[in-house]
């Protein structure tokens, strides 16, 4: 591809999803400084990488890109990345949310961007992407890599949890 | 799912938005959570560095500018030598006045001193390559000549006086060019070619009685 056709290309398709690619980043390094270095690094990964992209959404592309970065710099950092028992398996074990559920009042709603950040990265990567990102489960599970009945009951799982430590804040 | 009641409910400041969000987790996440925006200057920093990354896109046009920019440069610099350049007449005026004033300043006038050109003339003979048209002209009296060395080759100086002034005549086998009048410090130049022979005429005389005297040598 002649380089400045690919950069027209990549300012049309790709660029315009920088604050999708920031927003990922910042959930799920729950810093400012390091999302906007791995999104650079991401942009420039992206942009030699650009061939992939092959006609799919620039979005949903970009998305993995970073998510990668992410994942590739959390793990140097050390932090636990990988889910260390197969959700699907254990999915049985989640219950929806209780119908004695404390009433969520202003200072839980308050609360819900802590829950969020405190979730595990495998539930807070895909509650991210459903539900600030509103991608499709479809397109979640391409961009993790796991199967999309996997994100389904991380999904679940996230859900769950994210309750459980609203209501455990209320009290 | 785009929480529209969630969202009106917001707006209004409805006390029911609570229960409602109970109800529907994702209408919290999407209406409470926090939606991080790149910071400014964050596009900014990924295109400088992309375009770091793309030389290869660069390169034609880059070159072509910079071709332009040597081109120019080098057309100005060779410009500005071509006009700066010292004429070789010019610089060859500069010899010769140097001569005249060496020759003055210094004991050394004469090598043959003498009023006849008779003398004059055979004293060159092995001492120069070529022998000098020696003259002798009118109301400009002859004190005799001198072996000089002029433009990289040795050279006849032949000397002529006006009360107390002098005239140096230095001539040398040459191609013919261009004859100049020329004045430097205050000395007064006049050159021609002849018989495959250039001459320069240099004095303190005044402009007029050298032309004078340059037109009476040549007859």
């Amino acid at each position: 591809m002649d380089s400045e056709r690919k950069q027209a290309l990549f300012e049309q398709t790709v660029m315009p999803h920088l604050n999708a690619a920031y927003n990922l980043a910042r959930w799920l390094t729950r810093n400012a400084d390091d999302a906007e270095d791995l999104v650079q690094e991401a942009f420039l990964r992206a942009f030699r990488s650009f061939e992939t992209l092959q006609g799919q959404d620039g979005r949903a592309w970009l998305l993995a890109v970073v998510r990668n970065t992410c994942f590739t710099w959390l793990k140097k950092k050390g932090e636990r990345t990988a889910v260390e028992f197969d959700e699907q398996m254990h999915s049985g074990t989640d219950e929806a949310p209780s119908a004695e559920a404390v009433l969520l009042n202003e200072a839980a709603l308050g609360s819900l961007q802590g829950c969020l950040e405190g979730l595990p990265l495998e539930f807070r990567e895909v509650m991210i992407m459903r539900e600030l990102e509103e991608l499709s489960y479809k397109e979640i599970s391409e961009i993790s890599r796991v199967p999309i009945g996997t994100v389904m009951s991380r999904l679940a799982r996230g859900r769950k949890r994210l309750q459980q430590c609203l209501e455990g804040a209320l009290r | 799912m785009n929480c529209e009641i969630a969202r009106a409910m917001m707006a209004n400041n409805d006390p029911g938005l609570a229960e409602h969000l109970r109800s529907c987790q994702s209408c919290m996440i999407r209406t409470h959570a926090r939606y991080y925006e790149a910071p400014a200057g964050l596009e900014e920093k990924i295109r400088l560095r992309l375009r770091k990354e793309a030389p290869a896109a660069l390169p034609w046009r880059w070159m072509a500018i910079a071709a332009s920019v040597l081109l120019v440069a080098s057309l100005t610099w060779n410009l500005s030598m071509l006009r700066s350049r010292v004429d070789p007449e010019q610089a060859l005026a500069s010899d010769v006045v140097s001569a005249h004033i060496r020759s003055l300043a210094g004991t050394h006038l004469l090598d043959v001193p003498s009023s006849d050109h008779h003398t004059v003339k055979p004293w060159f003979n092995g001492k120069l390559d070529f022998s000098p048209a020696v003259k002798d002209v009118d109301g400009f009296p002859m004190l005799g000549g001198r072996l000089e060395y002029l433009e990289g080759h040795p050279a006849a100086a032949l000397v002529y006086s006006r009360r107390n002034h002098t005239i140096n005549v230095f001539t040398w086998p040459s191609a013919p060019g261009k004859g100049v009048e020329e004045t430097q410090n205050g000395y007064h130049a006049e050159s021609w070619y002849s018989d495959g022979m250039a001459f320069w005429a240099v004095t303190d005389l005044n402009e007029e009685e050298l032309r004078q005297f340059v037109a009476l040598y040549r007859k």
